[in-house]
Parts: C-alpha cells; structure tokens; sequence
C-alpha cells in the first residue's frame, strides 16, 4: 500500500473558503500547548498577534507600511515565476535599488527640491534592473542556470552595500559607523496617512498589482509567458522566444524589487545603512506562492504576510514572547495553511500503486 | 558572570529596602513602571545581549513588582526596531533602553517626542535631556589584558577578531596594544574587522586566519559568540573577551574577560527615573564606577606580570593612571599623544586612529 497525494477532479468551493480558518485554528492549538508548557498566557498572545495588528489604525498602518515592499516584489517575482523563470535573487535587486536610490542625497546632501524622492525612485528601479542584467545575460548566452546566479548576486549585493558604508558613503559625522548621512527632507517619500509611517509608495505597490494583473491576465505578452512556463516546447511552436521572456522575467522582477529597496531608504529608514532589508527579497518568494502567482491573490498574501511579521512584533512586546516561540508559531502557522491549501486541491489516496503511475 | 551578577545583587539589595521606598511610594498606587529592552542578538547564555539584560536583574531584585521588565530580543536594526520601540512605548513602557548603536535614530525620535520616556541608548553619541548614551570603558581592561597576552605570547604576535571599526572597538584594540607593549615592546598586534556582532561562522574563520599568521593571543572583540574563543581552545592559543566570561568554551586557554556589569548605571537611571530627575547625559563608564571589571584571569600568567596587572588595575581604578597616556605614537608614525599628556573622554570616544604596533590598517 502506498501514499499518494492525488489531485481532486473539482475542488470543494466550501473547503477552499474554510481552509484557511481551519488551518489558523489547528495553528492556535498547536501554539496552545507550547505556550502552556512556557508559561505564557495564550489568550495574551493571540490578541496581541492576531488581532492587534487590525484592531488600532496605528498598528494596521504598520501592516500597510510593511505590506507594501513585499506586495511590490512578489508581483515583479510572480510574472517571473509563471515563466518558471526562477528569480530568487530579489534581495540584492532590493539592495542594489536601495544603493542606487542613495546616490542622489549621498552626493548632493543639500540639494532641495520635489524631483528628489521620484528620481531616486526611478534611479532605485533601474539599479535593480541592472543587477538583474548579469543572470538574465547569463542564462540567455551562456546557459547559466538563473536560480543560481541570482542568490549568489545577492551575497555580491551585500558585500557592495558592505564597501559603500565602510568606505567612499560613511557618513563622515557618524564616528565611523557603518551607515551613509541622514537623508534631507525632500529626499523622504511624502507620508501617505497623517501620523503613521505609510508613505506614498504603498499607491506604488498597488498600482504595480493593477499592472500586473492587465499585465498577466489580459494582454498577449503575458499569455506568451504563460504559455512558456507550462509548455515551453509549445511555446517555442508558436514562436515566442525564450529569450524574450527571461529577459522580461528578470528585468521585471528586479525593476520591482529595486523600486522596493530604494522605497525603503527613502521610506522608514532615510539612510543608507547595512540592515535595510530584514529578508523581504526572500519573504516575497513565499507571498508570490502563497497568493497562488495570481495579481489579486498576491496582494492578500502580501497583506497577510505583513500581519503576520506585525502580529509577532506584538506578541514580544506585549505577551513578552521570545522570539524564538514567534518564529515557531508563524511557522506552524504557515505549514498548516499550506496543508490546508494542498488538501483543498488533493486527497490522499490508499490504494495500491498503479504500475508505471506517477504522482 | 553569574559571580558579578551575585555580588551587584548583594550591593543592591543592601540599598533595595531604601530604593524600595522611594520606589514604593512613586509606584505602589500606580501600574508598576515598565521597562523594555530592545536587544540586537538572540538572548544567549554570553555575550553582549545577556549581559544587557543581566544588568537589570538587580532592578527588578530592588523593585519587585513595581517594575516590569520586558526583553525584546534580536531586533533588527532599521524601521522593524523603530516600530517595536514605539509599540513598546505605547504600551506604557516609560524607561527603553536601546541596545545597540543602530537604535540611535529611532530611539532618539521617541525620546524627542514623549519627555516623560527615558531613554538609554547603547554605543551613540547624541544626548537629550531624557535621552542617555551609555557606553563601557573597555580599554581600561583590554590595556590589561594586553599586559598577560605580551607576557604569554611566544612569537609576539597578537590578534584581534573586531566587529566593526568605531571609536569604541579601535579604542580597545589600542589599549590592548599599549598594555602588550608595556611588557614587550615589539609585539605587533593584526586585526580582522568582520564588519558583524553576530556571525559564529566568519568569527571562527577569522581566528583561524589570525591563528594560521603565527598570533598566539587572540582577542575577541565585541564578538556575541563564543566562537573565537573556541576555535583558540582548538587551535592551542590563548584568547579572551569582553562583556561575558566564555571560560567554559576553552578551559585551558581562557585568558580572562573584560565583564561588564551595567546594572550599577541601569539601576541609578531607574531611581533618578522614578524620582523624576534624571538627567540625560554621556554615561561613559569604567572600573571606577564599577561597570567594567576584568574577571577569570587565567592560572597561567607569570606571578611577576600579575602582580604588575593589579598595580596598574588599582592605579586605574583611582584615577592615576590611563592607558592613553603619552607618548603615544599613531601607526603612521606621527605624533598620537605628546609625552606627559593624557587623551581625555571626548577624544578617547572619537579615537579613528591606530596606535603604533597595530600592523593592519584600518579600513577606509
């Protein structure tokens, strides 16, 4: 007798709305008993992650404000991805965007004016791109497996954003720490929301989501895309270049995810410094997947993903949780989703192998 | 550690049942005062994050109740610590304190915003007048230590694994440099900056890359783990610390460790708090003030430079002596300090320059 997974004919509409429910429930009861044994009070805890990031406009404008980078990249990365043009690099294209975005008040601290933050924006765009350039061209000329080049362009990203701060960018008032000058004025995304931290390029992200959909779901060069992710061999019948698409894919995704880093320096951060990103390039990997690589559900995963992160920022603060029990539950709660959203698609099956079947 | 912590919680809780009354009277009818601290480092057993927090083990000892502690540990630096200060104080929290240089922007905006919030932030230099920097005197310990790793070093060659080149670490490699000179004047002393607090992996390679160039002391500067010193255990060669003893990690080798001890300054903040006098100011503190002590020195120091080591550590404690003292001569061979002169706090917490026998430069 073997195990097999085995997917539905149709999938229940009724499950697929109650998966996620049951998934944060069996989630809850897993944590329940690990919080027991900690001494911590759950109750406590699942407010301050569940319910608090939603329950003030305070902590909900840190969802939007954290939303925001990860719904950017995950639609640049998806486009990709249904290409199965694997971009897993977005991290040093979030980086390179937020270094190129930086040049401008690096070097001309004083300058004023409200050119300032749209053309860092569009410098940080374009250093991600760039960085995209080198797997693009790999993969295309020399067959460079993508997946490969761009993580390890990403630890080059580092190390460039490294050799800035230490060196020509150091703020020369900052007693040789690691970290460019405090950005002027006019070099900060103008604030979105009165008295909270979300700034104008949340709009950005969600008319990225808007892009990407018309993008996708309605034009011929998106159709191309699909059609060369899930039968390339189709594709290349039909006519449409492979190059073409991992070109677009790679250019795309780093376009997003520079515009993501250099919304952050010019964001919440307003500086060059060496942790600008706490893992959004990789984070986004998972909300693309999560939202199913579709526009729409990306920006539900993103906002999910967001409270998430949000909820476990509370739950150290004000359950007195150690990190380490907010990994795991975000964790667990990840996993059950994932379950959930795979039983809702599959069944198990307890027969006997098919000779020659393949899962 | 757990020696220090013993012997501040003896001192403390002997002044506990005064402070408890002054506590008590602010507190007793209110909430109790929330303390929050924002760690940069998962909370090991060593390390700076533990010692951090360690440091308010007597508060909480003399204040019972009336204060809740609150440990927020391995927070990135950037707008995720921003935000989970800000949640911190908005739950009521009215003393943070920032552990890491990287907070200084973000705590300073609370600080600037909410008067009645102290704020203590670790490594900067900005001041307010609810706003404290605090940093630890280490080169008064490193200079001695420096004194045990000339003494003990066969090829003359010392190490330092550093994190990062400020003021802060550059000062301690000097100082270590002076002190190993005070016993052999031709020792040389190579640094790696790892550019990390953080990152078991690169600190031990850098060991071994410092082990494999002849060093036979290393110092484990501003390292979080226990790394270095492990890898010295392995490799044969005597290594130390700062801030926390990671003596169980080489049993043999382990030099000593430059402890620091915070809860004398921690304690005075909270006090000043609850009495609504506290005074932001540049909190810069050593042996003196009993926040920076050398402790687990090991057996096998000659008897004739240990006694030298608790000269100098006395006259350092009372103020006749320190380590920057010229003449000094920068590694460019230009003039550091002039003889008979001293370099003072505000130039020792701007020092960007190495002393001469620091034979990697620093980086630009």
């Amino acid at each position: 007798m073997t195990l097999r997974l085995v997917r539905r004919e149709k999938a229940s509409t009724r499950m697929a709305v109650l998966a996620p429910l049951l998934a944060l429930l069996a989630a809850m009861v897993l944590n329940l008993l690990l919080f027991l044994a900690m001494g911590k009070d759950p109750a406590a805890v699942f407010h301050a992650m569940l319910l608090e990031p939603f329950s003030s406009w305070a902590g909900f404008s840190e969802v939007l404000l954290k939303m925001g980078p990860l719904l950017l990249i995950a639609q640049g990365l998806a486009i990709g991805f249904r290409a199965k043009v694997f971009n897993i690099g977005a991290e040093g294209q979030f980086i390179l965007g937020a270094i190129f975005a930086s040049a401008i008040p690096v070097y001309f601290p004083q300058a004023t004016g409200a050119w300032i933050w749209p053309a860092m924006l569009v410098l940080g765009a374009l250093g991600g791109a760039l960085w995209a350039v080198v797997p693009a061209f790999w993969r295309v000329r020399l067959n460079a497996n993508e997946i490969l080049v761009t993580l390890m362009m990403s630890l080059i990203a580092i190390q460039v954003l490294n050799y800035l701060l230490l060196g020509p960018w150091k703020d020369p008032m900052g007693f040789n720490f690691p970290q460019s000058v405090m950005f002027q004025y006019d070099a900060m995304i103008p604030i979105l929301l009165p008295g909270t931290r979300v700034n104008v390029s949340l709009l950005i992200a969600l008319f990225s989501a808007l892009l990407a959909w018309a993008y996708m779901q309605r034009s011929f060069g998106g159709y191309q895309f699909l059609v060369g992710g899930l039968a390339p061999k189709a594709a290349t019948y039909a006519g449409f270049s492979e190059a073409r698409a991992i070109w677009l894919s790679l250019l795309i995704g780093g376009f997003a995810a520079g515009l993501a880093g250099a919304a952050e320096v010019a964001g919440p951060i307003g500086q060059l410094q060496r942790s600008i990103s706490t893992g959004y390039g990789y984070a986004a990997i998972i909300v693309a997947y999560l939202g199913g690589l579709h526009p729409v559900g990306i920006v539900a995963s993103s906002l999910f993903m967001a409270a998430l992160y949000i909820g476990g920022d509370n739950a150290m603060v004000s359950a007195d949780l150690p990190v380490a029990a907010v990994r795991v539950f975000q964790g667990t709660l990840l996993v059950c989703y994932l379950a959930a959203v795979t039983f809702v698609r599959f069944r198990l099956d307890f027969g006997a192998s098919v000779e020659g079947g393949r899962v | 550690m757990n020696m220090i912590a013993r012997r501040t919680f003896l001192q403390t809780s002997a002044l506990a049942a005064v402070a408890a009354a002054i506590g008590a009277r602010g507190a007793s009818a209110q909430e109790p005062l929330g303390i929050a601290l924002v760690l940069p480092s998962p909370l090991g057993d060593v390390g700076w994050s533990h010692t951090l927090a360690a440091g308010l083990d007597p508060v909480k000892a003399a204040y019972g109740d009336a204060v809740k502690i609150t440990l927020l540990e391995n927070i990135a630096e950037g707008p995720d610590a921003d935000r989970i200060m800000n949640k911190a104080v908005a739950d009521g929290n009215k003393v943070l304190i920032a552990g890491s240089f990287g907070y200084q922007n973000g705590a300073m905006q609370i600080a600037k915003r909410d008067p009645s919030v102290t704020v203590l932030h670790a490594s900067g230099f900005m001041v307010a007048p609810n706003f404290s920097p605090f940093a630890a005197k280490y080169f008064q310990g490193t200079y001695l230590l420096g004194m045990a790793a000339a003494a003990l070093s066969k090829t003359g060659k010392l190490g330092s694994v550093s994190a990062f080149a400020i003021p802060e670490l550059i000062t301690s490699v000097n100082a270590f440099t002076l002190g190993a000179q005070a016993v052999n004047p031709d020792v040389e002393v190579s640094v790696v900056w790892v550019n990390t607090w953080f990152d078991p992996a690169k600190e031990q390679e850098a060991a071994k890359a410092l082990i494999a160039q002849g060093c036979d002391v290393i110092f484990s500067n501003a390292q979080d783990t226990p790394s270095v010193i492990a890898a010295c255990e392995e490799a044969g060669v005597y290594a130390f610390n700062l801030n926390s003893s990671m003596k169980s990690y080489a049993p043999t080798r382990y030099l000593g460790c430059v402890a620091t001890d915070w809860s004398p300054f921690f304690k005075a903040s909270v006090d000043a708090h609850l009495a609504g006098n506290f005074v932001g100011a540049n909190a810069f503190l050593g042996v003196a003030d009993q926040v920076v002590e050398v402790v687990d020195w090991s057996p096998d120091i000659p008897a004739d430079i240990m006694a030298r080591i608790t000269e100098t550590e006395a006259k350092i404690a009372d103020g006749s002596f320190t380590p920057f003292t010229g003449p000094i001569t920068k590694a460019d061979d230009s003039e550091g300090v002039a003889a008979g002169a001293s370099m003072g706090d505000a130039e020792i917490v701007a020092m960007d320059w190495h002393v001469k026998g620091v034979v990697t430069p620093l980086p630009q």
